[in-house]
């Protein structure tokens, strides 16, 4: 039994040629450490090394799925037998196709970098401990809920009957903490996080205390009057917003008519300064590699430019189903070797403006800065593009920022959420939790807050 | 199957190998999973998948670390070596033999019909007919999308407590999402039909009235004006309701929150914190629920445990860690979502009991207000218990009578609060099932309440 991706891909492919129709081996190797710390002391320490084989047979228009994580010579033959199999049960579908090869994958240099399997345990333990005890330097911070290293190796390989064989391995690895601050009965959370491509480019001090700060700044918060205000989105929690934009911009949602964004592109759907990228090949993405879930090689996508709708988000099948010249952008996604391939955004990135976010606050003026999001699964749709979620942040008076406030919810839609935008800071971050979305923090006019 | 090759002897073996050099707890929990899943979008079937999950992980813990690791692979030298590479870790002496005892629950859950014997192009007829019943008679209708999965989980744990034990979890879940469309607004509504047990669930009329359910809600709510936003009484229907309580209090009751200082219920056993006629549980037993199993991921055996009696708070949610650094008694929480996972206190079934109050009396008692027919999901910050939800469906109460459906409204509060503010329980307990979130993993678990009124609740919206 051979063990590395590519071996893996290969070995199931070359079971696979009594198999009618296309057939796609996705195969991946992984190797993660996860460490959380508490009161100073190592809570746990995770290490795993998942590995398994998903195969897509598509046979008369009908597409068959299977994974395994039995890498021997029966599980492989079982799952090729399974994927070509459950490609009979299915209805046909003119426009499932595996993609043909595209020619030479992008160069994209360092996306795996060694400092990551060079590390030691105990190193990696140190840099949670650091990112903890900088959230507990802060006053009024009463514990740190929790405060964890992660890290990971991922190689996958992907071959096809259609020719397609590719190969990308990458690092990963962040630093997070919550922290817990208390005053007088009053009780608030707050994350901190950094990211990067190897553990040198951590910093645990910033993290640490960007947690403890935030939760601190919302102790004593209450309601604020209900009414419309300009609102400051801090680039964590636009970052979400933009999450949701991005599952209107799939191209299957807009064909099965699921996204908001339905019949709106070349129409202007944000204000003109408003600029967003789909870039699969940034070095920084969490979402960079050289090819997407189906071989298909990354590209950046232009998908707003000065306000405008410029593109949707396709993959092989979408392209193929809106015909007229559409051709996949790179943008299938996937979780694991044990889920389909499906249509989603890589690395967003919205253009960035001017000034810190206190000059951003002060060129508003009047107004709600928000520093926290509650309850966007459940509140934002991506399909009728309302948005109904909590919100936690300041009051912001006379150009700078007032009294915290809590237990009001902001009530838009996702276009009025983006047409809106009035202005923008210059300071960027790469926020990993919502995919992977690059943005500033954006001020956004008239937006509805209901508090008391 | 394979995993009948983790005998007793072979898994105190393991054990002892992972406590070589010392530590208090070493547990095996090992997995075989066969999945099928497959999915209707756009009148057609368009994904079957088979799924084959299947490894093993260890824990170790020692002091307050838990070391933890797994591997792909039910082979015995694979795991023997995990034992090798965690063990290294501990200081200390060889460990003695974990005298293990079988630990045998019968299951309270039937599997009548095992979904690996019903022919796959069965259940695509299924999520085929709960598309047609949709669409029939409801012109809006433009999208139902219908995911069909069933699942058989084997599992093995052992642990250093003595501890073996296994389980078979059987469950099959049918999901619908219709979306309904007029004059270019969109709506939708959803329904999950779901248990621990086997392919009878699925008979054609319980299929047709889910996806009526769903359909009626979508298209309901293209009639829906904005919601107003102030505080109001709110009426929570019986079911889905109890997204609120299983997010809002439940949470908090699980007892790492507890450990960690970090719950609003800590120090608050024996306390009053509902109204007297208020009665809650978190059930594992209850036959056939989504949340159910015999024995949870840890090998205790599941039961019903009372969360809180006659408004005073009982009881904490707890697993074998929590248990033991807080002695509390184990009530058989201890949930991962896989082989892959570390086991935390997770929730199974909870819900509020039934009380005595008619539903339609207390509508008709209710002069102005909220129903909220469906809850779409919230989140909740567990250190203060300040929660926001979206109510999916629901509809203004004016003068005693369910008037005119509402969107985009959201349910603001506090854990405690909504708690005190109950003011009456319903007779008509139902239950729904879902996915619960936390740490990561996601696990099955049923939530539901009879019909309940809260007395007033901040109702977020669009309109002022």
């Amino acid at each position: 039994m051979r063990t590395g991706a590519m071996d893996i891909a290969e070995d199931a492919m070359s079971l696979a040629s009594g198999v009618s129709g296309e057939v796609e081996v996705f195969a991946e190797s992984a190797r993660t450490t996860a460490i959380k710390v508490y009161e100073g002391s190592v809570e746990s320490l995770v290490s795993a090394e998942p590995q398994g084989v998903g195969v897509r047979v598509i046979n008369c228009r009908r597409t068959g799925y299977a994974y395994t994580a039995d890498l021997s010579r029966a599980g492989l033959e079982k799952v090729v037998e399974s994927a070509s199999a459950n490609a009979e049960v299915g209805d046909s579908d003119e426009y499932v196709a595996l993609p043909e090869p595209r020619g030479d994958y992008p160069e994209i240099g360092g996306l795996w970098r060694d400092g990551v399997s060079r590390l030691s345990a105990e190193e990696k333990i140190s840099l949670a401990l650091e990112t903890e005890r900088a959230a507990l330097s802060v006053d009024e911070i009463e514990t740190v809920e929790e405060a964890a290293y992660q890290d990971g190796e991922w190689r996958t390989a992907l071959v096809s009957s259609t020719g397609i064989s590719a190969f990308s391995e990458s690092s990963f690895c962040y630093v997070y903490a919550s922290a817990h601050a208390s005053r007088a009965g009053s009780a608030q959370t707050g994350l901190g996080f950094c990211a990067g491509r190897e553990p040198s480019e951590l910093e645990p001090g910033t993290a640490g205390r960007e947690a403890a700060t935030k939760a601190r700044s919302l102790l004593g918060a209450a309601p604020c009057p209900t009414g419309r205000y300009t609102v400051v989105f801090d680039r964590d929690v636009y970052a979400a917003v933009l999450s949701v934009l991005a599952q209107a911009l799939s191209a299957e949602a807009v064909l099965r008519g699921r996204s908001a964004l339905v019949g709106r592109l070349g129409h202007a759907i944000g204000d003109s300064q408003v600029d967003l990228l789909d870039d699969g090949l940034h070095p920084d993405g969490m979402a960079t590699s050289p090819f997407d879930g189906e071989g298909v090689p990354h590209q950046r996508t232009q998908v707003i430019s000065g306000g405008v709708l410029q593109a949707y988000l396709h993959g092989t099948y979408t392209a193929r189903w809106e015909g007229r010249g559409a051709e996949s952008t790179g943008n299938m996604r996937r979780g694991s070797y044990r889920s389909t391939p499906g249509v989603g955004a890589t690395n967003l990135i919205l253009a960035s403006g001017s000034g810190s976010l206190e000059e951003l606050i002060g060129r508003v003026g009047e107004g709600i800065y928000v520093s926290n999001l509650k309850g966007l699964h459940s509140g934002a749709s991506s399909i009728t593009g309302d948005f109904s979620v909590g919100v936690e942040g300041h009051l912001i008076e006379g150009g700078s920022l007032g009294r915290p406030v809590r237990e009001v919810t902001l009530a838009s839609d996702l276009i009025s959420l983006i047409s809106g935008v009035t202005d923008r800071g210059a300071d960027s971050l790469w926020v990993p939790f919502y995919g992977s979305v690059l943005t500033p923090s954006v001020a956004v006019a008239d937006v509805m807050i209901s508090g008391e | 199957m394979s995993l009948h090759v983790l005998t007793q002897d072979v898994a105190d073996s393991v054990l002892r190998r992972l406590l070589r050099k010392g530590g208090d707890f070493a547990e095996l929990f090992a997995e075989d999973r066969r999945s099928l899943s497959l999915r209707l979008e756009d009148r057609q079937v368009e994904e079957v998948c088979t799924g084959v999950d299947r490894g093993a992980s260890l824990r170790l813990i020692q002091g307050k670390t838990t070391y933890f690791g797994y591997t792909e692979s039910l082979d015995v030298a694979a795991i023997e070596a995990l034992a090798d590479r965690l063990s290294a870790a501990g200081e200390g002496n060889e460990g003695t033999s974990c005298g293990l005892h079988v630990v045998s629950v019968d299951t309270r859950h039937p599997v009548l019909i095992p979904p690996s014997t019903v022919d796959v192009s069965r259940k695509a007829d299924v999520v085929r007919l709960a598309d047609e019943t949709a669409r029939s008679d409801r012109k809006e209708v433009r999208q139902v999308v219908a995911s069909y999965s069933d699942s058989a989980q084997e599992v093995v744990v052992a642990n250093s407590q003595g501890t073996f034990s296994r389980d078979e979890r059987t469950r099959v879940v049918l999901s619908l999402t219709v979306a309904a469309e007029r004059n270019g607004a969109v709506q939708s509504g959803r329904k999950t039909i779901a248990h621990h047990g086997g392919y009878e669930l699925l008979e054609d009329a319980a299929v047709r009235r889910g996806a009526e359910r769903a359909a009626d809600a979508a298209v309901v709510m293209l009639d829906a004006g904005p919601s107003p936003a102030r505080r109001m009484p709110v009426i929570l229907a019986g079911g889905s309701g109890g997204v609120l309580f299983h997010e809002a209090c439940g949470h908090g009751l699980e007892a790492d929150f507890i450990a960690k200082g970090t719950s609003v219920w800590c120090d608050m056993l024996g306390e009053q914190v509902a109204p007297p006629f208020v009665q809650a549980y978190d059930d594992g037993i209850f036959t056939g629920g989504w949340g159910s199993a015999t024995i949870d991921d840890e090998g205790t055996p599941c039961q019903r445990t009372t969360l809180i009696e006659n408004g005073v708070l009982t009881s904490f949610l707890t697993d074998v860690l929590r248990s033991d650094r807080l002695g509390f008694e184990l009530t058989g929480n201890g949930r991962r979502e896989s082989f892959r996972h570390i086991p935390y206190p997770r929730m199974t079934n909870t819900y509020f009991g039934p009380g005595d109050v008619n539903r339609e009396d207390l509508i008709a008692d209710t002069a102005n207000g909220l129903y909220a027919r469906s809850i779409g999901g919230g989140q909740v910050d567990p250190a203060t218990g300040d929660f926001v939800f979206g109510v999916s469906e629901g509809y203004m109460v004016e003068s005693g009578k369910i008037t005119a459906p509402v969107k985009g409204a959201t349910l603001v509060g506090n854990s405690r609060e909504v708690l005190r503010g109950l003011d009456a329980v319903c007779d008509d307990l139902e239950l729904e099932a879902g996915m619960c979130g936390k740490e990561g993993q996601s696990v099955p678990v049923g939530s539901g309440q009879p019909t309940v009124r809260l007395r007033e609740l901040t109702v977020g919206g669009t309109e002022t």
